[in-house]
């Protein structure tokens, strides 16, 4: 029987970005997102079987934009890594991708950092260019991809990334 | 050509005909095209009108057919509505007819489809039900009341009984436990704090029944170790609830405390179930319980909890959530959960024969020790004038008796002497001293006014006159067991003096009022 390990990663990003979206399909959960507007988390897990052992994510979903406060980023102690999501239909998201990277690296500088420009399915409406992604995603030390909650579109690749930046 | 003719003659001469005839020829032609086209116009009006004619007649005709048609058709409706009327009746009548018939057979029908098929029956009438119960209670709730109030009691009964029972099994067990020093210490101090044991006992025998332990890391939420007593367990979902819990309680701190670690959140309260939460350092336990949880519950779990600290300090404080960066806690957390559980309050062991001899033992011993301690103590006092001489009553005896005299020794020395003479111990005590200081004059007198006034007490409260008589006036009240001195006696009436808050006070008062102290 392989071990299992549990490890807690952060989902961050500015509101209705997606954030809940990706992990309400892909991933176990038993709490209500109604906690998300309670106490501004939801906490949910993805299991993936890795070579030698089984990786239990646990996913603190934070309650993002102006919502975030200290007390939120308290609940980035003990985080492994993260998955920074902006809208690739509105802007004005990417500048959390700056933000949350910081707060993260406060907390933990060695943190594994993952960007995701969701809503990809809406082709006509996207306003930020997949170049500018990549470059701002590189200055801060991360990898990017693009997700769509709506068709799944690598979102289980995010998570599998996520999975093997993190370090045994 | 019609034309050159349907000129009018004239009288003009040939060559102005002729000349006419060519300047107004194409006029003429054109003219005769006129009349031609004219003419075939009016034949087409004709035509068209003879047309419409013919078509305003089929349509009228048709108008004629629809009207007939309608006419026919409105008395064809009203047929049908009193037909349909008639069937309305019928079926008023009828139903009125039935309603009796299936109300007879109703009860039997329902009946049997309960009998057949009661799961059906349930899955048809469950959904409605709660709303049907709702409806009921708002709109006649004292009836509802009334109809619900027997088997609520009749549940309320069972569990109380069921609790009842408990809690005597409880406290019966309790009864025979162990007599240990930790229990009379724990009685004493309850005594002290003016807790009856009966209330104690009850406290004690109330029941605690530990469900699941959470070891939880505080900063991250991560959960280091879970145990699960209940079946509902939630071994699958532990990590997700350590998680929610840590959560939880941090958004308690900081909405409602300081923000600071030393206001943490302590216990979570929700249906029976309660979550003890024993913080520390690096990691926290919570407990989640059903019942009253005894007094040493926190005890027990804050030396846990410190163990574990002093143990394993940074591997709880660097763990990321690998196993294998931990000790395996589950064990120790069993043990807990095995020691919290199946504490020594909810099974106390009954008393041994040994303890039963020992506590035989130690009564026997305590009675001895009193007998001894008593006979000691007696022995003492009957020896202790002998050995040291009476200091008590050297002071009474001289400086009481030298005033005296003058009032005493007139009125009645004698009565006094022989009630005062009764007393064992004064007589035996008074020839010794008598002698040495009054050698000479008036034994008699030095001898009765020293027993009587010092020990004669009041026995109730009583009403002082101002002379020996029933029907003297009152003008105060000794109180009860108040020290007074018996000056004259009259029959059955004696002058007494006593000290109250104004002073030293005379008045008379039946003998009766008055008593020895025995």
């Amino acid at each position: 029987m392989k071990r299992i390990i549990q490890k807690k990663v952060c989902l961050l990003g500015d509101f209705a970005v997606g954030k809940t979206s990706l992990t309400r399909k892909f991933v176990e959960g038993r709490f209500d997102d109604r906690y998300l507007s309670t106490i501004g988390i939801k906490i949910s897990r993805k299991r993936l079987e890795m070579d030698t052992y089984t990786l239990n994510l646990l996913i603190w979903d934070l309650v993002g934009g102006a919502n975030f406060s200290k007390s939120s980023a308290k609940h980035l102690h003990g985080a492994i890594a993260a998955l920074i999501v902006c809208d690739l239909t509105r802007p004005e998201t990417l500048d959390g991708y700056k933000f949350y990277a910081e707060q993260m690296r406060a907390v933990n500088p060695n943190a594994a950092l993952i960007f995701a420009g969701n809503k990809s399915d809406l082709v006509d409406e996207r306003l930020i260019s997949d170049e500018k992604l990549q470059i701002i995603s590189k200055q801060l030390n991360g990898s990017y991809l693009d997700t769509s909650a709506k068709t799944g579109f690598q979102v289980e690749t995010a998570f599998h990334w996520m999975a093997e930046q993190i370090e045994i | 050509m019609t034309a050159p003719s349907s000129t009018p003659p004239s009288d003009s001469p040939p060559e102005m005909e002729s000349i006419r005839a060519i300047l107004f020829t194409h006029e003429r032609a054109r003219l005769h095209t006129l009349e031609e086209q004219a003419a075939i116009l009016a034949q087409t009006d004709r035509e068209q009108g003879e047309r419409l004619r013919e078509r305003a007649q089929a349509l009228q005709a048709k108008i004629d057919a629809l009207q007939q048609e309608t006419e026919k058709q409105q008395t064809e409706a009203v047929a049908l509505q009193s037909r349909l009327n008639q069937l309305r009746a019928d079926i008023t009548a009828e139903s009125e007819a039935l309603i009796p018939r299936l109300t007879k057979g109703m009860s039997s029908m329902i009946k049997e489809t309960i009998q057949d098929s009661p799961d059906e029956m349930a899955e048809a009438l469950g959904p409605v039900m709660g709303d049907a119960i709702r409806v009921q209670i708002r709109d006649s709730r004292d009836e509802m009341v009334d109809a619900i109030y027997p088997i609520i009691l009749a549940t309320v009964q069972k569990a109380l009984a069921e609790f009842t029972r408990e809690l005597q099994a409880n406290i019966d067990m309790r009864l025979k436990s162990t007599f240990g020093a930790q229990n009379v210490f724990k009685l004493f101090s309850a005594r002290l704090r003016g807790v009856p044991p009966s209330s104690l006992a009850i406290r004690q025998a109330l029941s605690c029944t530990i469900q699941e332990l959470f070891l939880i890391q505080h900063e991250s939420g991560l959960l280091l170790a879970h145990h699960g007593y209940a079946e509902k367990a939630n071994s699958d979902d532990s990590d997700l609830i350590g998680g929610m819990l840590t959560a939880i309680r941090d958004f308690a701190r900081d909405s409602f405390g300081d923000g600071s670690d030393s206001d943490s959140l302590n216990e979570i309260q929700y249906g029976n179930e309660r979550i003890i939460i024993q913080s520390s350092q690096y990691v926290y336990l919570a407990v989640v319980i059903t019942g009253v949880e005894p007094e040493w519950f926190r005890a027990r779990l804050h030396a846990f909890i410190s163990d574990l600290h002093v143990q394993y300090a940074p591997s709880l404080r660097d763990y990321t959530g690998d196993p294998e960066d931990i000790p395996d806690l589950k064990p120790s957390l069993v043990a807990l959960a095995a020691t919290i559980g199946t504490q020594e309050d909810e099974n106390p062991e009954p008393i041994t024969r040994g303890q039963k001899m020992f506590l035989f033992g130690g009564g026997m011993i305590t009675v001895l020790l009193l007998a001894t301690a008593c006979f000691y103590l007696q022995f003492t006092i009957a020896l202790w004038p002998l050995a040291f001489g009476d200091p008590t009553f050297t002071p009474t005896a001289v400086p009481t008796n030298t005033p005296l005299p003058t009032e005493t020794a007139v009125p009645t020395n004698t009565p006094t002497a022989t009630t005062t003479s009764t007393p064992s111990s004064t007589p035996t005590y008074t020839p010794t001293t008598t002698p040495t200081h009054t050698p000479s004059p008036t034994p008699t007198a030095t001898s009765t006014p020293t027993a009587i006034p010092a020990d004669i007490i009041t026995n109730s409260s009583v009403w002082v006159r101002n002379q020996p008589d029933i029907n003297a006036d009152t003008y105060t009240i000794i109180p009860k067991n108040t020290v007074v001195t018996i000056l004259v006696q009259e029959d059955i009436w004696v002058k007494v003096e006593w000290t109250s808050w104004n002073g030293i006070e005379q008045g008379w008062i039946p003998t009766h009022w008055v008593t020895l102290p025995e």
